[in-house]
């Protein structure tokens, strides 16, 4: 099973670095980088902590349209080229499949993301004379959030197109970091069943703080954990029953 | 031989498949209807049928990929439902694509770990394959550079990467040139040497006559006819004579006796009664002609279609 889903995901990973689209993302997210300190927010210029949270933003949106361009039309795309046909017609489950998939996509996204706050340290240094390490917490919750929302893409795409699932990740993106105001609305709605990935959002104790615990961590980790398998399972299900 | 020794024997078994799509709102369509077919292990069966007759539906339940209404399938005795029974199974999927951005060797790579090959054998393995599929020297090219037909053989080599028993082709000729359509049917008799079963589904009907053992003939979802290509190709009771020599035309002897003479640089070609022939023969002697081969009369696998084609469909039956 291990061996199945790795291939996969190997496989998934290989294709997804070549795409043109990482480097056009990863490209204009640097270019911003660099041009942040520039912002007119004071007379002197941006803060570090401004700019941390500049950075953590940029890459927050900049993983979030990558995991979407690679993540929402890839199954469907495959089962439309047939090419889901040379995995499934061996021994393989359409779980494993599915797993595998997501995991390859998680997989280039932690390497994207590292990519970009490694160009954030670097303006940081050059900027700031600092290193911003603390950056890296928030890049270890942003590709916690960004796992999720692939997996949400993934089990959507299961069984709809592309356009359908990235309207419907970002939407439920949306939902997820809109607790308050959407309980205030709809009161009568259950506050533990609403979703939300409000424990993700680590950006201000990160740019203003001094970040946060390895038990806050563990807990998002946790919590990206359960995601992740109900949405699969969710996903799994759905594509187990679908003619291919 | 009992049912229960030939169920033994036999590689693939599908039995009573049926298989409905239905679209938005409430429109049905039976793409397979009620189709039994056994392959015996070691042998190469012949799928054939027009377009939309049910091949592919039904290669796609005996493989998983589509949920049958009802029938039972087994590959190699295991039920066909069951994960492990593509353990020991190849497929080759019509028009088969792949992800476009790896190389060849990465693809071999991960159909042989999909498969099941030890990972210390999947270089040699693919390298062997790639060789006998007429890609040798393109390990390291990107699939996106293929061609359709090297793509073909790309699929060819990636359903044979897991040393499978038995091997499903779906049109295993669709985008080979004439060289590329002949490696294949000679790898297909290569492969029932070593014994490897193999059930072809296929438009080829030159490549069907040339390969198969057996052929089930699917039409509007229904096996129409199930046999050896001879016995269901050779029109009982008439003879087909080629002759030359014939400057004025047949005698009148024998142009009384066919309806379907064709003439071509001076070779006559008809057919004839069985009970005819020696009446015809002494008549083309004595009018002064060679003849050039007498043999039973064979229906083409293209008319044998049109016909299947031609006849009223059973009421209340298949399409819907």
């Amino acid at each position: 099973m291990i061996r199945r889903i790795s291939a996969i995901a190997g496989a998934v990973f290989l294709d997804a670095v070549k795409r043109r689209v990482v480097y056009a993302v990863l490209f204009f997210a640097a270019v911003l980088a660099f041009g942040a300190p520039s912002l007119p927010s004071s007379g002197l210029g941006v803060d570090p902590n401004l700019y941390r949270e500049v950075a953590l933003a940029l890459t927050f949106v900049a993983a979030i349209v990558l995991a979407l361009a690679l993540s929402a039309n890839r199954v469907p795309a495959e089962v439309e080229r047939r090419t889901v046909y040379n995995v499934v017609g061996k021994p393989v489950a359409r779980w494993e499949y599915l797993v595998g998939t997501w995991v390859g996509i998680c997989a280039v996204m932690a390497a994207v993301i590292a990519a970009f706050t490694a160009v954030d340290q670097l303006v940081g240094l050059v900027r700031y004379g600092d290193l911003m390490w603390r950056l890296w917490e928030g890049a270890g919750a942003i590709w916690l959030e960004t796992g999720v929302l692939t997996a949400f893409a993934v089990a959507v795409s299961a069984a709809a197109g592309g356009v359908v699932v990235t309207v419907a990740t970002l939407t439920f993106a949306f939902i997820a970091h809109s607790r308050q105001p959407f309980l205030a609305v709809v009161h009568w709605f259950p506050a533990w069943l609403f979703p939300s990935l409000d424990v993700f959002n680590i950006i201000d104790p990160v740019a203003y703080g001094t970040g946060v615990a390895p038990a806050y961590f563990l807990a998002a980790a946790l919590v990206f954990i359960g995601w992740c398998a109900a949405l699969l399972v969710i996903g799994s299900t759905v594509f187990a029953g679908r003619d291919l | 031989m009992s049912d229960t020794a030939s169920a033994d024997r036999a590689a693939i078994t599908i039995q009573g498949a049926r298989k409905t799509y239905v679209s938005f709102p409430d429109r049905r369509f039976v793409a397979v209807d009620d189709v039994s077919i056994t392959v015996p292990a070691g042998a190469i069966h012949g799928l054939l049928g027009p377009n939309g007759a049910g091949k592919t539906t039904t290669l796609k339940m005996l493989l998983g990929l589509v949920r049958p209404d009802r029938g039972a399938f087994t590959v190699l005795g295991r039920d066909a439902r069951r994960r492990s029974s593509r353990a020991e199974l190849g497929f080759l999927p019509e028009q088969p694509y792949f992800p476009p951005l790896l190389t060849a060797r990465q693809a071999m790579r991960l159909y042989g770990r999909l498969a099941g090959l030890p990972e210390g054998e999947i270089p040699q393995r693919s390298a062997e394959l790639l060789e006998r599929v007429g890609l040798h020297g393109r390990d390291h090219t990107a699939l996106s550079a293929f061609s359709r037909g090297m793509l073909q053989r790309l699929g060819i080599a990636q359903a044979l990467i897991g040393k499978p028993r038995v091997v499903v082709f779906d049109e295993p000729a669709g985008g080979l040139d004439p060289v590329g359509q002949r490696d294949v049917r000679n790898l297909m008799l290569e492969l029932r040497d070593e014994g490897v079963t193999i059930l072809l589904s296929s438009h080829q009907l030159s490549e069907a006559e040339a390969v198969c053992d057996r052929v089930s003939i699917i039409s509007r979802g229904r096996v129409a006819a199930e046999g050896s290509i001879d016995s269901l190709l050779n029109a009982q009771g008439r003879t087909s004579v080629r002759a030359a020599g014939l400057p004025g035309g047949l005698p009148p002897q024998v142009a009384t006796l066919t309806d379907d003479a064709a003439q071509a640089g001076g070779i006559w070609v008809f057919s004839i009664p069985d009970d005819g022939v020696r009446g015809v023969v002494d008549a083309l002697d004595d009018a002064g002609a060679k003849v050039l081969a007498l043999t039973p009369k064979r229906e083409s696998l293209e008319d044998y279609f049109t016909r299947m084609l031609q006849a009223p469909e059973p009421e209340g039956e298949v399409a819907r």
